[in-house]
């Protein structure tokens, strides 16, 4: 039984090791730990309950060891701070008054399609709709608004330096449009972090590196 | 905050009461039928072996395996149950050498299942 117990506590440690690793894009709304208790405990309890050749103890000392382990995590959170952002982590501020930040991103395994939809489920429509956005440590997404929003839909054109020919031709922007479009502001599509256009030509646009700036490109899509 | 201790505490002292206790009564039981099947090959091997004597160590680990069911998976007993009584058949119909490989297989068995449910590095992974 004590084999169960150590078989058990293995499995979790390293599940939740891969859960930390994985970033913020494989949870939602639970704290990493919560999540691979959420996993383990249907399977473990399940099936024992199955398979009559195993013993039915074997599930009772799998849940019970779940049990002490998300205790003791607790008890860890709340007895030692920094072991708080070792086992749930820290949130990331994403973006800030300057635009995204890649570098937070990248350190939770998003891309830029990931925060805007994101930001899109949380209610803002345009990159520069908040003036703070982070996601929290369970996965979820909070944003500091801006008072006044741009009431628009706008399309991710070139997410980190690679250019959606859907949204593209949704917009009806040419190639050689968005190619002339970046060479009169110094740039190359491999360069931006973040562009986005809206139906009325309003254009988010972020170089890696840089804070992002609002531009104006001749549209002729319809949404 | 001391509820949640006391209650964590309490989970961890029981468990291991519980798998000291597990780890003690299934080497004992298993003990007691490697000592039987022991005795059972001796006899064997001297010729002396009747079917009333794996009869015997029959009934000793049915006895036994009604309450190793809650520990150890029920193949592996069904693995003792099936040695066992062919063991027991070889010798009704006279057949010592078979039985012996048998009885063989149940003392084998008795040894080593005890140890593959034990705390061990190999048993972990």
């Amino acid at each position: 039984m004590a084999l169960i117990f150590i078989r058990t506590a293995v499995i979790f440690v390293t599940l939740l090791l891969c859960m930390r690793l994985m970033g913020k894009s494989q949870i939602g709304e639970m704290q990493p730990f919560e999540f691979v208790i959420t996993m383990l405990i249907a399977e473990l309890a399940c099936i024992p309950m199955a398979d009559s050749s195993i013993p039915l103890m074997y599930g009772v000392i799998s849940v019970v060891t779940i049990f002490i382990l998300h205790q003791l995590v607790w008890l860890l959170d709340a007895l030692f701070k920094p072991m708080k952002a070792v086992i749930c982590g820290r949130p990331a501020l994403v973006i800030t008054r300057e635009g995204i930040d890649a570098v937070q991103l990248k350190k939770n395994n998003l891309e830029v399609s990931d925060l805007v939809e994101s930001m899109r489920a949380a209610g803002y429509f345009n990159l520069d709709d908040v003036y703070y956005g982070l996601y929290e440590s369970n996965g979820s997404f909070s944003a500091l608004a801006k008072e006044e929003r741009t009431a628009s839909l706008p399309l991710l054109i070139i997410d980190s330096g690679k250019a959606d020919g859907d949204n593209m031709a949704k917009a009806g922007i040419t190639r050689g449009q968005l190619k002339q479009f970046l060479a009169e502001r110094g740039m190359r599509e491999s360069g931006v972090l973040a562009m986005t256009a809206d139906g009325g030509g309003r254009v988010y646009l972020q170089k890696r590196g840089r804070p992002y700036t609002i531009e104006h490109i001749e549209v002729k899509g319809q949404w | 905050m001391v509820r949640s201790i006391i209650y964590t505490a309490t989970a961890i002292v029981l468990c291991v009461a519980f798998f000291i206790f597990t780890e003690i009564y299934v080497g004992e039981q298993f003990g007691c039928l490697t000592e039987a099947a022991a005795e059972l090959r001796r006899k064997t091997e001297e010729g002396e072996a009747s079917e009333n004597d794996a009869l015997a160590v029959q009934a000793l680990w049915d006895d036994k395996k009604s309450k190793l069911h809650i520990f150890i998976p029920h193949n592996d007993i069904a693995q003792i149950d099936y040695c066992l009584s062919e063991a027991r058949g070889h010798l009704a119909a006279g057949n010592a050498e078979l039985a012996l490989a048998k009885i063989e297989t149940v003392v084998r068995l008795s040894r080593s299942l005890p140890f593959s449910y034990s705390v061990r590095l190999e048993n972990v992974f």
